[in-house]
């Protein structure tokens, strides 16, 4: 009777022994299902907001949507195998006989603890099984407390911390750039504008100074770009795509309300105010026929992020009815002053046809070209390019249809600040005859 | 040994004693066999666990001096059959002869045969005809013969021995596959090594014979192996372990090699697919059991583990699968199909 009672107490311990094993291999389960969750989620989300500071707004979707669909993989496949790892008795007795190399001893007191006949060996068995109670003590079987996947993620937070660090820099460096610059006023010529549809969920913040003639050619390319856009289905839908992944990116990076200041002001100019309909100048026609490039200096209509110096303004330009364009037109002396002939035409003039040569002797001295070295000398006053457009770009390509040419980044110029020195050309004085020959033969080399 | 021991260890003999009895069994058939460990365990092994044994081996390699040897070191009664063509079941089973009463009446009497022993060695089993190979069946498996009509049952232990030479196939006769599964193991007698063939020749061309000790007395020998065989049978199973040898034995049929032992990790054994007509029978698992018992029991243990199990599924299953026409055209063997299911099973086991 006593030796009965004996063995159940055995029996009792093993039993007991074994639900120690369960517990602590069940503990690290469901620890590493927790780390490597939160690894995935504290790592993608960073990832995601890195690439909302960091990347254009086509490429932070294709980047979330690869990180959010990566780490909503890794989530899942980390649960499942959480669950898979969950040990009941007879796998905790298992792991045990294979760890402790109990040859199933554990096992088998386990599974035959509850049958109704027992062996007449049963009571060696448990007596062997006792003995070697040691062999499968808890933390001999599995040491550790803290799962190893702990190690992700203070890895996904190590990320996590570096992407919001250097965001949070590269946000403070893009302050200041805007804090340097004049903001809010843009001069443009309307040839030079790349011109889609706005999206309707975006807010406008934009006002357009133009004269009568160029609104209304702004409107019909307004129109030509809708007909344009309606036509081609994959612009569309790829204008959406931007449209929805710059909105995106602003409400992650918290730009849309921290940089939502004044609305933007641009005048319109019109460089070739004869060429009236806009199928023919429209570039985003010429876009879309593949024929040309254009060049394009978007207003953000919403996000207010022209001129605040990210990647890439948001896209949409500025939609005007035909009344609103009037009234514009009435309302162009509101614009800040130009005295004289137009300063920004004349620059936009001068941007425009640099490549043909301008009359100013610009072109004079560049290139090897040893005739053109010596002209009259300058006769415009140095510094007199004042025009200022007060936004942003960078270049990018954006055709959206294959074979069509690059972006061409619109030809403007930053204010200069208190640190830097204008880009001018060289004040031109007179070479004297006799060092012209020298000079020539040095160039002709 | 006193007789208070004996008598214990015929009526219950304990882990210990197994694991002794075995070793010593061994010693001694070990002194007339050089080499051939593993056929000498696997054969004391088929013994102890109550079944049969198939020895396949080129000649000379010992196969009839090993069977010998053992029922001298087991002191249990052996007799050997020769098979041939023209051998009769009744020359195995024993038949009825007409024999002079002493007034004068003649009776029908039976004259057992050969087969009534404890040990039966049949040499060279694939040379008589299928009908006579066939007389062994009831003896193998329900220990009893049939004759006229007259049931006779066989003493236990009742242990045959049946050897295969697997080059002469010319006017043999492959044993059917119902007596197959009736072997427990299988055993393969391979030719000896170098160190093992100096040592054949110095113990064998002496003057002096090798002296094999009898481990039981002759009074006590059958039923205390009895006694060792009852043992066996108490050894305790897990059900996982169990599932396992189920599940090794399904893997070598054709139609349930796809073994579903973890639904996210289905265990596909191509090779049984493409080379095997038929797998193991039920008896094949009962194999497996049976003989990863006695291999707790000399281990030491009480219960058996999965790599007594798979210790022996070679023993145990080899002569249970029948490959096909494609297998011989690739040179697959059974072993090699049995050592891809168990690599196959013990990976779904993890």
């Amino acid at each position: 009777m006593t030796e009965t009672r004996r063995d159940q107490q055995k029996l009792w311990l093993i039993l007991f022994q074994i639900k120690g094993v369960r517990a602590r291999l069940n503990s690290l389960a469901l620890q590493q299902s927790l780390f490597s969750t939160l690894a995935f989620l504290i790592g993608g989300a960073a990832l995601i907001w890195g690439a909302a500071l960091f990347l254009s707004p086509l490429l932070f979707l294709f980047a979330a949507l690869a990180v959010a669909m990566f780490a909503l993989a890794g989530i899942v496949r980390q649960g499942r195998r959480g669950l898979r790892q969950l040990a009941n008795s007879d796998r905790a007795a298992a792991i045990a006989d294979q760890r402790g190399d109990l040859k199933g001893r554990v096992a088998t007191v386990l599974a035959l603890a509850e049958a109704p006949k027992r062996s007449p060996l049963w009571p060696y068995l448990v007596e062997d099984a006792y003995s070697r109670r040691e062999e499968f003590a808890p933390a001999r079987i599995e040491p550790r407390w803290v799962s190893r996947s702990i190690f992700a993620l203070l890895a996904a937070g190590l990320m996590a911390l570096a992407i919001v660090f250097s965001g949070l820099r590269s946000g403070n460096q893009v302050r200041r750039t805007v804090a340097g610059s004049a903001r809010g006023q843009i001069t443009a010529d309307i040839g030079n504008l790349e011109i889609r549809p706005a999206d309707p969920a975006l807010e406008p913040n934009a006002e357009i100074y133009a004269d009568e003639k160029t609104l209304r050619k702004l409107e019909q390319r307004l129109a030509a770009a809708q007909r344009d856009a309606d036509q081609n289905g994959l612009s569309r839908w790829m204008n959406k795509a931007r449209n929805l992944a710059g909105d995106l990116q602003n409400e992650l990076t918290g730009q849309k309300t921290e940089n939502a200041g004044p609305p933007l002001q641009m005048r319109l100019t019109d460089r070739n105010p004869d060429q009236s309909d806009g199928s023919a100048s429209n570039p985003s026609s010429q876009n879309s026929s593949g024929q040309n490039g254009s060049s394009a200096s978007r207003a953000n209509s919403g996000s207010g992020t022209a001129g605040d110096g990210q990647t890439e303004p948001a896209p949409p330009t500025t939609s005007m009815p035909g009344a609103e364009a009037d009234q514009l037109a009435r309302n162009k002396s509101a614009f800040p002053a130009q005295p004289g002939p137009d300063p920004a035409d004349s620059a936009f003039q001068d941007f425009a046809g640099g490549g043909s040569g301008g009359g100013q002797g610009s072109s004079h001295g560049s290139g090897s070209d040893p005739n053109g070295l010596f002209g009259p000398d300058s006769s415009r006053t140095l510094g007199a390019d004042n025009f200022k457009i007060t936004i942003e770009a960078q270049a990018s390509d954006e055709s959206s249809r294959s074979g069509s040419p690059g972006y061409i980044p619109p030809r403007i110029r930053v204010p200069l600040n208190s640190d830097q020195y204008p880009d001018e050309p060289l004040e031109r004085g007179s070479v004297p005859s006799a060092d012209q020959a020298a000079i020539k033969r040095v160039f002709q080399r | 040994m006193n007789e208070a021991e004996a008598a214990t260890l015929s009526e219950k003999p304990s882990i210990a004693d197994f694991a002794r009895i075995f070793r010593r069994v061994q010693g001694e058939v070990h002194k007339a066999i050089v080499g051939h460990e593993q056929a000498v365990e696997e054969l004391l092994s088929a013994l102890f666990a109550g079944g049969h044994v198939l020895i396949e081996g080129v000649p000379g390699t010992g196969k009839t001096t090993l069977v010998k040897t053992l029922g001298l070191a087991l002191n249990l009664s052996f007799n050997r059959v020769q098979f041939t063509v023209d051998l009769m079941p009744a020359d195995i089973t024993g038949t009825r002869v007409i024999l002079g009463g002493s007034e004068g009446r003649r009776e029908f009497s039976f004259q057992p045969g050969p087969i009534f022993c404890h040990i039966l060695l049949a040499d060279e089993i694939n040379r008589a005809t299928p009908k006579t190979q066939s007389a062994l069946l009831e003896a193998m498996a329900e220990l009893q013969v049939t004759v006229g009509g007259t049931t006779y049952p066989l003493a236990p232990p009742y242990f045959v021995m049946a050897t295969l030479n697997p080059i002469e196939m010319e006017g043999t006769y492959p044993l059917p596959e119902a007596q197959l599964d009736r072997f427990l193991f299988k055993v393969r007698l391979r030719y000896p090594g170098e160190d093992e063939m100096v040592r054949i020749v110095s113990s064998t061309t002496g003057p002096e014979e090798a002296g094999v000790e009898t481990v039981f007395p002759l009074a006590e020998a059958a039923s205390r192996v009895e006694a060792l065989k009852r043992l066996v049978r108490e050894v305790m199973v897990a059900p996982p372990v169990e599932r396992y040898a189920a599940r090794m034995v399904r893997a070598t049929q054709p139609e349930n090699s796809r073994i579903l032992g973890d639904l996210h990790a289905p265990v596909h054994v191509d090779a049984v697919n493409r080379y095997v007509s038929f797998g193991s029978s039920p008896r094949g698992a009962q194999a497996l059991i049976m003989g990863a018992k006695v291999r707790a029991l000399l281990d030491g243990r009480a219960n058996i583990d999965y790599e007594d199990v798979d210790r022996v599924a070679a023993a145990s299953l080899e002569h249970r699968i029948m490959l096909n026409y494609a297998a011989h055209t690739d040179n697959v063997d059974a072993a090699h199909i049995v050592e891809q299911v168990v690599k196959a099973v013990r990976t779904s086991r993890q």
